[in-house]
């Protein structure tokens, strides 16, 4: 055998074996998981690069890890911030499994280097970059950890939803924009993105589950279970990652801490309770942007999800019941000032059932419910609120609810009570803005004359708004033209009337 | 001079007949081509090229280091070991020429590499920067690929000592208890009276008068940019403060009043003001009023500075590169040395030590720093004693100051954010690296070599 054959042979045989090892090493990962012989899961789906180095680096992963990690650490104390993504990117490759790195990693990009920038656009590419290491690669190597399915919907609820950060504004209308790409620039409708039937509907759901990880049938379910909610709004996203965590949860029983199962429901319920104070998207073409309203369609699911809650979260059951009964309270007060009085009535009974010795304004202890009529309660509330509150959300809500009440008594003939109630949405706004001007932006709510528009339009409009009879009514008494058949919304620019204010 | 070109010529051949300048100069070359493609970027144009220049230019410098290392060890080392400078030694030739010789081919050698992968870099940086859109390509020329200046506030220095001097002697004539502590009562009042000057209460403002200097004569018509940094004892809800300025001094320059800022606390910002700003003397004054509920604190010694267009780019790469090249110059002489004394693998380990040691320094200026090598305890927030700190916290100290020669340059550092490496910096690197270290090392390692008996058995033999 000469020599040329013999090493014809060797690779062969070596290419043989290659492919034997290989066939092999499946069933020895899964019986290695099987029998429980590592803490470790054998990395899958990992790019060909990372299966080599983290096969030939072995142990010394970690140590390398550990150095990168000190230098992203000294760098972050500079402020140079442009190799974070680079090595954020090595370190969790690096420690694939850990979770803990890529909890840190994400959080440390939305949060901390986020605020370092004062350009809004800049601070909201860290945040993305946060959120797509977690979505787009944590849980590509940890398909089944529901730390990082709680993470995710933690910075869609907190660091998006919420108002702590300045930029949050920005960031809600750019994921707006966002998900209108993937809604076609409409209201949502999941079937077409479940079954595609046009050319359109095919890429914008190869765009939600491509791009955006997420599933719309598994949306579709979420809506039915916890909604309907607004997915244009990043809370409806921190319920869908919160209700694929414990799917995932389900699936996997044996991994699964009690403590982190209590904190997805939490993310759900106090997303859900979000989506009701302002989980309703209205666009303001004044403006050209996102306003936002109550969603009062979902206020049973929000008490059903708190009530839920304290059941298996025996810990802080107290807690949840107090922040229930809360909820409750708001959602009287909210639909009655949007004139929803039978609404509102079944809520008080409700309340008055289930929490008959607690009071129903807090720094009155005398309030019982049975002591107390509902209509009592609100007034007293809208006191309350006006003096107090410095949640632009809620402030929104009742503003508006006072001018829908407004426009409601004014097309009943209540003309003295539609001009207090104009009167009072005024003073709220007024005491609010003076309230809250040293927080700038980020609080910030349009002007009296917008929010009393958007009102207006909303409620003449023949799709959506009050009957054809009080439409017909608001536009005799605020003087505008007969409704054609057909329109859909009274005429962009359209100035709300002022008889019935001030 | 002839004799010493003559090794040299000897050293460039060596290089190319075990086709090393041929290795190295691909793998310098495959990095800055491949890098680009594997780095993640923060997204932005500027963050691009940053990355791109720093680990571009680390990469090269790494692999020259450690090139140069290894082969002044071997070069020399391996001649002795091998028997092959008897053959040289006893021609004409001085030993210190034989030295000298190798270290002019070695740098020599350098200079080519550094120069092509220098080339590498620079035009992979403009050939990208070329294709970018005509915004973004002013953002680099202005921030990234740019050779800037810097200008502070006066010095606070004498002002705060005067002061601290005269309330210590108030304080004294009322409390003569003080004088148990004369040096921590002093010190208290000083911090005291910086932070009088530091602080900026709520509703209050504070302004700084930045004097352009001679630069004010070119920067007519040029927008400049602020750097600006603040600490706070209180966090804010959102992370972050409204900062309210002003640039300019009405009815004497132009004013220019940007919107709120919501800037975070503990971090450099930067951004850019309109031109024309500064008045006649080339003063730029700019006011801060504070509209927060908290009190925030600007450094004396990096609160605020004023960034401005001191130069081009190429220049400037130019020179950064040249620091590179004396560190270059430092690793030959150091390798040289060690092996004029000892075997090529001593000499490489000794010299690798060495530089283990150097970057190791913040170990050493963290103990220098605490007074101690002994541990932090972490739950009493105090630090042991250790006998050995007599002797060890001199020792780091002196080796500090020496290290420091050679660290207190940062070339890849200031071209990655656009700073101004200027022709002074470049002479005093080359005055402390080249000179004063290199010197050193390279008189040690000549002398040595001249002392050294070449023909005595080798063990490798």
């Amino acid at each position: 055998m000469n020599s040329r054959f013999k090493k014809i042979i060797l690779v062969v045989l070596a290419g043989v074996m290659l492919v034997v090892s290989s066939r092999v090493q499946v069933l020895l990962n899964r019986a290695r998981n099987d029998l429980g012989l590592t803490r470790v899961e054998p990395l899958e789906n990992a790019p060909p690069v990372l299966a080599f180095t983290t096969v030939a680096l072995g142990g010394f992963r970690g140590l390398i890890s550990n150095i990168l990690w000190i230098r992203a650490n000294d760098l972050q104390e500079q402020d140079k911030f442009f190799e974070m993504a680079q090595l954020a990117d090595w370190i969790t490759k690096l420690e694939p499994h850990f979770v803990q790195v890529w909890l840190v990693q994400s959080w440390n990009m939305a949060y901390n280097i986020s605020v370092k920038f004062k350009d809004y656009p800049d601070r909201w590419r860290w945040v993305e970059r946060g959120i797509s290491l977690l979505r787009d690669q944590g849980l590509v190597y940890n398909p089944n950890e529901i730390l990082i399915y709680r993470e995710l919907a933690w910075f869609f609820q907190h660091k998006m939803g919420q108002n702590l950060d300045d930029a949050n504004m920005l960031y809600k209308q750019v994921w707006a924009n966002q998900m209108s790409e993937v809604f076609g620039k409409k209201t949502p409708n999941l079937d077409e993105l479940i079954h595609p039937q046009t050319q359109d509907q095919t890429n914008r759901a190869r765009l939600l589950e491509e791009h955006y990880k997420m599933n719309p049938a598994f949306m579709k379910e979420v809506d039915e279970r916890y909604g309907p909610l607004e997915w244009r709004l990043p809370e409806a996203h921190a319920i869908y990652w919160a209700a694929l965590g414990l799917q995932k949860a389900r699936e996997n029983p044996s991994k699964i801490k009690q403590d982190d199962l209590i904190t997805l429901r939490r993310v759900i319920y106090q997303s859900m309770q979000m989506s009701f104070q302002r989980g309703r998207l209205v666009t303001n073409p004044f403006a050209k942007r996102f306003e936002f309203g109550p969603n009062l369609a979902i206020i049973p699911k929000v008490s059903a999800a708190y009530e839920q809650a304290a059941e298996e979260d025996k810990a802080t059951h107290d807690h949840i019941l107090r922040a229930h009964r809360n909820i409750i309270r708001d959602a009287i007060y909210y639909l009655y000032t949007h004139a929803r009085v039978s609404d509102a009535n079944y809520w008080w009974k409700y309340m008055a059932e289930k929490y008959p010795e607690k009071a129903v304004l807090d720094s009155r202890p005398e309030t019982l419910p049975a002591k107390m009529t509902m209509e009592g309660y609100v007034v007293a509330r809208v006191q309350e609120d006006v003096s107090e509150t410095m949640s632009r959300d809620r402030m929104k809500a009742i503003i508006e609810g006072l001018l829908v009440n407004s426009y409601t008594s004014l097309a009943i003939g209540e003309d003295e009570r539609a001009a207090g109630y104009k009167l009072l949405a005024r003073q709220a706004l007024t005491t609010y803005v003076s309230k809250t001007k040293d927080r700038g932006e980020a609080i910030q709510m349009s002007s009296f004359d917008e929010i009393n528009r958007e009102v207006f339009n909303r409620m003449i409009d023949p799709v959506e708004g009050v009957p054809a009879e009080m439409r017909a009514v608001l536009r005799t008494l605020t003087g505008l033209p007969a409704e054609t058949p057909g329109g859909t919304n009274a005429p962009p620019g359209v100035a709300a009337p002022e008889r019935a204010g001030t | 001079m002839q004799r010493t070109l003559a090794i040299a010529w000897l050293t460039w051949k060596a290089a190319f007949r075990f086709r090393l300048f041929l290795v190295i100069s691909s793998l310098l070359l495959v990095s800055v081509v491949a890098l680009p493609l594997v780095i993640k970027d923060d997204g932005t144009a500027r963050g691009f090229t940053q990355i791109l220049l720093t680990y571009t230019l680390g990469t090269i410098t790494v692999l020259l280091g450690l090139s140069t290392l290894w082969l002044a060890c071997g070069t020399l080392a391996r001649d002795i070991e091998d028997c092959q400078i008897q053959v040289v030694a006893t021609k004409p030739i001085a030993r210190w020429q034989i030295w000298v010789g190798k270290w002019i081919g070695l740098m020599s050698l350098n200079a080519a590499l550094l120069a092509i992968s220098g080339a590498g870099v620079y035009g992979l940086l403009t050939w990208r920067a070329a294709r970018l859109p005509a915004n973004q390509q002013a953002v680099l020329r202005n921030e990234v690929l740019v050779a800037r200046g810097s200008a502070h506030e006066r010095s606070y220095d004498n002002d705060i000592r005067q002061e601290t001097e005269k309330l210590l002697r108030e304080r004294l004539e009322k409390g003569p208890a003080d004088r148990v502590d004369l040096a921590e009562v002093r010190r208290q009042i000083r911090e005291q009276v910086r932070a009088e000057i530091e602080n900026v209460r709520p509703g209050a403002y504070r302004p700084w008068e930045i004097n352009l200097g001679l630069a004010r004569h070119y920067l007519k018509d040029q927008p400049l940019y602020v750097r600006v940094k603040f600490n706070s004892a209180e966090r804010s809800p959102s992370g972050t403060f409204e900062a309210l300025w002003q640039f300019g001094v009405p009815e004497k320059t132009e004013v220019y009043r940007p919107g709120p800022m919501s800037l975070a606390p503990d971090t450099f910002h930067e951004f850019v003001i309109p031109p024309n700003l500064f008045d006649e003397n080339g003063v730029l004054t700019i006011v801060f009023v504070n509209p927060n509920n908290s009190t925030l604190l600007f450094p004396l010694a990096d609160g605020m500075e004023v960034l401005y267009r001191e130069g081009g780019f190429t220049l400037n790469f130019i020179r950064g590169l040249g620091i590179i090249f004396c560190w270059m110059a430092l690793l030959c002489s150091i390798g040289l040395a060690a092996a004029s004394l000892l075997s090529f693998p001593v000499a490489a380990f000794f010299a690798l030590g060495l530089l283990t040691m150097t970057l190791a320094s913040g170990t050493m200026a963290s103990a220098v720093e605490q007074g101690t090598i002994a541990e932090f305890n972490s739950e009493t927030s105090t630090r042991g004693s250790s006998p050995a700190d007599i002797l060890v916290i001199p020792a780091f100290k002196g080796a500090l100051a020496i290290i420091n020669l050679a660290k207190s340059f940062s070339p890849v550092d200031s071209l990655s954010t656009g700073r101004s490496i200027t022709w002074a910096q470049l002479g005093a690197a080359f005055f402390q690296i080249v000179g004063v270290l290199g010197g050193g090392f390279s008189l040690a390692g000549i002398w040595i070599l001249h002392r050294r008996e070449l023909a005595v058995a080798q063990g490798t033999q």
